[in-house]
């Protein structure tokens, strides 16, 4: 829902985990934005070089639940 | 002579000043610093020309620092009403 929203991804379009950003039509702008959205989300902070390295949904959510579960 | 940024670089300073952006109190501030990184970094996306990119992220790191003091600034006086956008609907 996050990355529909930053996107504004006309309804319906279907967004799985394996989806890239890129093919949504997101640029590297787009990504840093939706990370940043998720960290608001989540109260998360994602250093800089894991930022980086998001390219798809999927990898978003791996690295949302290791810092959560680091956290408790 | 100036070097230009990597993409790296670029992205680093722009989640900089998104996180910047979050420590205003005030929503209209935060709202518009916000976009204001947004757009001004979209704007510049497209710059090949080693020279004007390396003088936009100069002026984008300037431009940081001004958020980064105006945010502390801010909070010492900051009002105690919440802006009607942030308040939640009962």
């Amino acid at each position: 829902d996050i990355v529909k929203k930053q996107l504004v991804l006309p309804e319906g379009t279907d967004v799985t985990g394996a989806s890239k950003f890129t093919d949504l039509g997101a640029d590297s702008l787009d990504t840093v934005e939706i990370v940043m959205g998720l960290e608001e989300a989540f109260k998360i902070s994602v250093d800089e070089s894991s930022a980086q390295s998001i390219a798809t949904v999927e990898d978003a959510a791996e690295l949302i639940d290791k810092i959560v579960s680091n956290a408790k | 002579m100036a070097v230009a940024p990597t993409r790296a670089e670029a992205l680093s300073l722009f989640r900089s000043l998104l996180r910047t952006a979050r420590q205003f109190s005030d929503y209209n501030i935060r709202e518009y610093t916000r976009r204001r990184a947004a757009d001004a970094f979209r704007e510049n996306r497209a710059l090949g020309d080693t020279a004007a990119a390396a003088a936009a992220f100069a002026d984008g790191k300037k431009q940081l620092e001004v958020a980064k003091r105006q945010a502390v600034v801010y909070s010492l006086y900051a009002p105690k009403a919440k802006s009607i956008m942030e308040m939640k609907l009962q």
